[in-house]
């Protein structure tokens, strides 16, 4: 009887087995019927993905923030006195402020490229068993969202639109593994290309062997034809450490991203590209250090003699930049 | 093995797929994100006979590649989880019910749950698929059954009660 049981397991899993490689054999020769089923889910779990967005935007980062709480722990003291302060100023939700600002930013980097965007709001990510670094967004074709489209955020490049339906599209991020894009070095307009290592850090190869890379150095993208899927000129890292390895045919370089992937709230899809390309007008620009320098004031005693000041000669403090 | 627990079970992964996609993935976990799915599925399987484990890891599967995030071909999914319904079925039989040992059960799961990423990068390797560098993978996978083991003493005994609810009168003696 338990064998009976067993063999008729086995041809169960067969079968399935079998029905699988089946399915997998209809996607690999690109029978629409699996990407509709996917495209249906993404419309479907849209609306949810908005509402839970909202409800689990102040948990999302938790567990980031314990991760912090011994740093902020020491400035507790001198937070306290300023909530205070700042209570009274307080209008909007923080949530709130914090995408605000996001917008603001991403609208300025869109403005300043002289690009059409359209913002839209983060409303789900990829799952882990999905081994594809993606978030989702609340805007989609009905929003002039089309397929391979650059995605921007305030400090630069966030990724490319991978798939659309009317109210949602999916986001491949910078940093999948599978994701690569040209670059340029900002400073010696060289040529290279940027792949995705899975986390906030890139690999750059240079494709110019007589090329230099140097620390610090800012890449933007270089472009792709017809503005598709990446318009020229958007910020997308800096150069940390050069490996300078003989053996290689050309030059490679470590890259920090600029923008943080991680707590995206709010992005930019550029919908229609400049009329020129920015060049390196983009680069951000380092804030310049302010030194204040004073001079001593002489003392005025009551009777109106100096106090012994080798100059008695008020001179007024400088600023300088 | 009843076609309405099948059904019923499916509709449940189903439930939890939505919970997956619109609420857990939205959460930063450190070290690698969570699969509530993967943790639940693994759960039910351990709990089935070997037919109803394979079935239900085949929808399971399916369900999974429905992700609209997902890279990997249609299907890819419904393999490996067939794949591991089978493997659960088979050595729960030799390891005994689990309903007396929920620690047992509790690294079972974290250990399916890690198992079956690494098959499913493997079919995924064969097929051409780039799924980054081996660290990353192997803290992906490790993350994931590491939060599984956390996260499972509380889920697995509610599961445990889904799953006695579908069950007959008969089938519960």
């Amino acid at each position: 009887m338990a064998q009976g049981g067993n063999n008729r397991s086995r041809l169960l899993l067969v079968i399935l087995l079998v029905t699988s490689l089946f399915l997998i054999t209809l996607d690999l020769r690109g029978v629409s019927l699996t990407q509709s089923s996917r495209s249906a889910t993404q419309s479907f779990l849209a609306p949810i993905q908005r509402v839970a967005s909202s409800a689990f935007s102040p948990v999302s980062h938790f567990f980031s923030d314990i991760k912090n709480f011994g740093k902020t722990k020491a400035q507790l003291k001198d937070v306290q006195s300023a909530n205070a302060k700042l209570r009274a100023q307080v209008i909007l939700d923080k949530n709130t402020q914090g995408q605000l600002l996001q917008l603001k930013s991403a609208l300025n980097l869109a403005g300043r490229g002289g690009y059409k965007v359209v913002a839209a709001r983060v409303i789900g990510r990829g799952s882990v068993s999905t081994f594809t670094q993606t978030i989702t967004i609340d805007a989609g074709s009905s929003d002039g969202i089309t397929k391979d489209m650059t995605v921007i955020s305030g400090a630069g490049l966030v990724g490319v639109v991978k798939s659309v339906t009317s109210n949602s599209a999916i986001v491949l991020l910078m940093s999948d593994p599978s994701f690569r894009v040209g670059v340029r070095i900002a400073r010696t307009q060289s040529a290279g290309v940027l792949l995705g290592q899975g986390d906030s850090s890139y690999t750059m190869q240079l494709l110019d062997p007589a090329g230099t890379i140097k620390v610090g150095d800012v890449l933007v993208s270089l472009g792709s034809e017809n503005n598709r899927p990446f318009v020229p000129g958007i910020p997308i890292g800096r150069v940390t450490s050069v490996d300078h390895t003989s053996a290689s045919l050309t030059q490679q370089a470590t890259v920090i991203g600029l923008t943080n992937l991680s707590n995206l709230e709010i992005v930019s899809v550029i919908i229609k590209p400049a009329t020129a390309d920015p060049r390196d007008g983009l680069v951000p620009t380092p804030i310049p250090t302010v030194t204040v320098y004073v001079t001593p004031a002489p003392v005025v005693l009551p009777s109106g003699s100096p106090t012994g000041l080798p100059s008695p000669t008020p001179s007024p403090s400088q600023v300088k930049k | 093995m009843r076609p309405a627990r099948i059904a019923s079970s499916a509709a449940f992964l189903f439930f939890i797929f939505v919970v997956q996609e619109a609420a857990i993935s939205r959460i930063n976990f450190p070290i690698a994100g969570y699969s509530l799915y993967i943790a639940v599925l693994m759960g039910l399987l351990a709990m089935e006979d070997r037919s109803a484990a394979v079935m239900i890891g085949f929808f399971g599967g399916v369900i999974l590649d429905l992700s609209p995030s997902i890279d990997a071909p249609f299907g890819q999914w419904a393999f490996v989880m067939t794949i591991m319904g089978y493997i659960f079925a088979a050595n729960r039989e030799s390891i005994g019910d689990f309903s007396t040992r929920p620690a047992a059960l509790v690294l079972f799961v974290s250990l399916g749950a890690t198992v079956s990423l690494l098959i499913f990068l493997s079919i995924g390797a064969l097929l051409g698929e780039s799924d980054g560098n081996f660290q990353r993978i192997l803290t992906t996978s490790l993350g994931n059954g590491l939060w599984t083991l956390l996260f499972s003493p509380i889920i697995l005994p509610l599961l445990s009660r889904f799953r006695h609810l579908s069950l007959t009168s008969r089938e519960r003696k």
